[in-house]
């Protein structure tokens, strides 16, 4: 129990750190790369809570693939810094007042009232057999079946939007449809074979033809 | 249960020493003659023009945010994955609605040309 | 054994560790070797044969040449992503082995979601190739990897779908759970319910190690090497031993999922299986293990290099349509408990 505690602690300080990190480097790709830590040690924090799928569907989702495309933006887009920073002291009063309601926020959500080991009691370790995918699968497509359809269909919403917004054909740019080129077919499409008969060449004809030949080569 | 992953967690300590190992040995016995030319970009011959680090097609961002959706919807095919002999038919049905759901998504990427490579 | 008991856990699992990752970075340093080897004779020629016993002692003269080697770090580089992006790619996959079986019991982690562990491990790849990319500040190496990373997530999805068809069969996410649910012989094996998941299952494999013939992101005839071409010595070594680890890796996991573990494949095949039945099941792992590594370079000495389009197509209309519609065709077949495979009994 004890080294659990420990575990405990060390991620919850690596996320920690890992999260101021992000709000103060100076370099964008150095942000998200902690922002990238801050992710895999909470990831360990939902295992140490035996919360399995959850943990390793973080690293997986969030990990893989939206930090990926973060990665894309920021590198890509060579975010300038001073031009950022510029008018970050005037900026600064609104950012304090939205940080001060969202900590008020989460003190009445999280705040001892409604939270806390008197509240909930501690949840019982499971036995080492115990599959917390297979129990999810079973109350998520039954109880929760109209949800996770509602999650289909705001998915089809994110791929709509994403082709709306950044879909560009550029017409004068040349290229080949792969599509096209594979049905192409051994036999007519490729080449052309074409008999004919040879044409006789009249004797004069070839006179010419030969001293022109010759001169060439000399 | 978390037993295995003290394992998982030793594995990759110990994965990670090795990973280090081999620069720090690199760099002790390796030499370190630096000069100008060996030490800039990579370029046939001439000085590089600009940064390296200039923007690009629009279309990267697209195949990016595709993959979050499709790895989400993989995602959500895990835990299903493995209980659909219990749930029989209907857990059957309800990822087949799902999935006709997401593959109308995927004819309107296909019908919008987003993934054709110009 | 006894003495095995009394040993504290940790302990246990940091000399298992050992006992995994030790060996497997032998079959890595030989298999760059075999690699050179097998194509060296495919191709008519020798191959190496000047250090050791037909050039056996290769891999450790390459090695002793990589770490007398500079280190060049590009002064327009950014220093300390530069040194970590090899790093960042070589430890998800080693990590992936912490899951592997390698016989019925014989196994580090156990773990219920083993397979999305290494599904998450592997996604994890794609980040040393990005950072080495960027960080390199070159224009070739940014190129590489913005290539590598388009094509590799890709491909991921395509390899997610067919995952998802091998847990469908087996219902399980436990590595040891999906070869037991194979049992009965070559027959009862997935390559044969879920052949064209197989398919899509390796091709996509070869495509996520960046190998030929979808070598894209380092072709060395266009772009010189891609996303490492700033990497010497050492640093260059480790992005080797990412890729191939990442290789065996594959191989490993096509074998556990498709091709029945350490099942032998002589079961009910009257006298052949008593033949066989001493021979330890890790050697049938490994034997198609090592076969699958074998096409690995069979397909790069064949196949001409993909153009980028033509990679970006197979992905993305030809494997992921396949997979959907075959995950419902295994669905139903569970559901309706088709067999041999499926049967109610078994």
């Amino acid at each position: 129990m004890g080294f659990e505690k420990l575990l405990f602690y060390i991620f919850a300080a690596v996320t920690l750190f890992a999260a101021s990190m992000v709000i103060t480097r100076r370099n964008p790709v150095l942000s998200a790369l902690y922002l990238v830590m801050a992710f895999v040690s909470s990831a360990a924090l939902w295992l140490l809570l035996e919360a399995e799928f959850l943990g390793i569907v973080l690293i997986l989702v969030y990990v893989g693939a939206v930090m990926v495309l973060f990665l894309f933006v920021v590198m890509m887009l060579n975010i300038d810094v001073a031009t950022l920073r510029a008018r970050f002291i005037h900026y600064l009063p609104l950012g304090l007042i939205v940080a001060g309601i969202m900590v008020f926020d989460m003190f009445l959500v999280l705040g001892p009232a409604d939270f806390g080991l008197d509240q909930f009691a501690k949840p019982q370790s499971q036995p080492a057999d115990y599959n917390n995918t297979a129990a999810l699968g079973q109350i998520l497509y039954t109880t929760y079946l109209y949800q996770f359809e509602i999650a289909a269909v705001i998915l089809l919403v994110a791929i709509v939007a994403a082709i709306r917004l950044t879909l560009r054909h550029r017409p004068e740019t040349k290229y080949q449809d792969p599509s096209n080129q594979v049905r192409v077919r051994k036999g007519s499409d490729r080449v052309r074979l074409i008999t004919m008969p040879a044409e006789p060449v009249p004797p004069s004809l070839t006179a010419t033809l030969g001293a022109t030949h010759t001169e060439m080569t000399e | 249960m978390l037993d295995n992953y003290l394992h998982i967690l030793i594995f990759i300590l110990v994965a990670s020493l090795i990973s280090i190992a081999p620069p720090i040995l690199g760099s002790l016995l390796g030499p370190r003659r630096a000069y100008a030319e060996k030490d800039s970009p990579y370029e046939c011959g001439f000085a590089a023009f600009e940064n390296a680090r200039m923007q690009f097609d629009v279309r990267y961002y697209l195949v990016a945010i595709l993959f979050i959706v499709f790895d989400l919807e993989i995602a959500f095919l895990f835990p299903w994955a493995i209980v659909v002999k219990e749930l029989g038919m209907a857990g059957f049905m309800a990822m087949f609605v799902f999935l006709g759901i997401l593959v109308v998504g995927f004819i309107y990427e296909w019908k919008k040309g987003a993934l054709e490579w110009e | 054994m006894e003495l095995w008991s009394l040993l504290p856990v940790p302990v246990q699992s940091l000399i298992a560790t050992v006992l995994i990752i030790l060996p497997l970075l032998g079959v890595v340093a030989w298999y760059t070797y075999a690699e050179r080897k097998v194509i060296g004779y495919m191709q008519v020629r020798i191959g190496p044969n000047r250090v050791g016993w037909r050039g056996l002692l290769q891999p450790i003269a390459d090695a002793l040449k990589l770490m007398m080697k500079e280190i060049i770090i590009p002064t327009q580089a950014n220093k300390q992503l530069f040194l970590i992006a090899p790093m960042i790619s070589i430890i998800p996959a080693l990590a992936a082995w912490a899951v592997i079986p390698f016989d019925a019991g014989l196994v580090l982690a156990d773990i219920n979601a083993g397979l999305l562990y290494v599904l998450a491990m592997t996604s994890l790849g794609v980040y040393g190739v990005i950072i080495a990319g960027w960080a390199s500040n070159s224009k070739y190496a940014f190129l590489g990897s913005l290539r590598a990373a388009a094509q590799i997530v890709a491909y991921e999805i395509a390899m997610g779908f067919a995952l998802v068809g091998v847990l469908v069969a087996a219902g399980s996410l436990n590595f040891s759970a999906i070869v037991m649910a194979q049992q009965g012989g070559v027959w009862h094996w997935f390559w044969l319910p879920l052949l064209p998941l197989f398919g899509v299952y390796y091709i996509s494999g070869v495509a996520e190690t960046n190998r030929a013939p979808f070598d894209v992101a380092e072709g060395e005839s266009e772009i010189v090497a891609g996303f490492h071409v700033e990497y010497s010595g050492m640093a260059f070594a480790i992005f080797f031993l990412a890729e191939y680890a990442n290789m065996v890796l594959i191989a490993m996991l096509t074998t556990l999922m498709f091709f029945g573990g350490w099942l032998s494949p002589f079961q009910g095949i009257p006298v052949l299986e008593s033949l066989f039945a001493g021979v330890p099941g890790i050697i049938w792992l490994l034997i198609k293990t090592f076969f699958f590594m074998f096409t690995f370079l069979w397909l790069r000495a064949t196949f001409p290099r993909y153009r980028y389009d033509q990679i970006m197509r197979l992905g993305w209309k030809v494997f992921i349509p396949i997979t959907i519609v075959w995950i419902l065709v295994v669905a139903l077949a569970v559901v309706f408990e088709v067999s041999p495979w499926w049967s109610a009994t078994a």
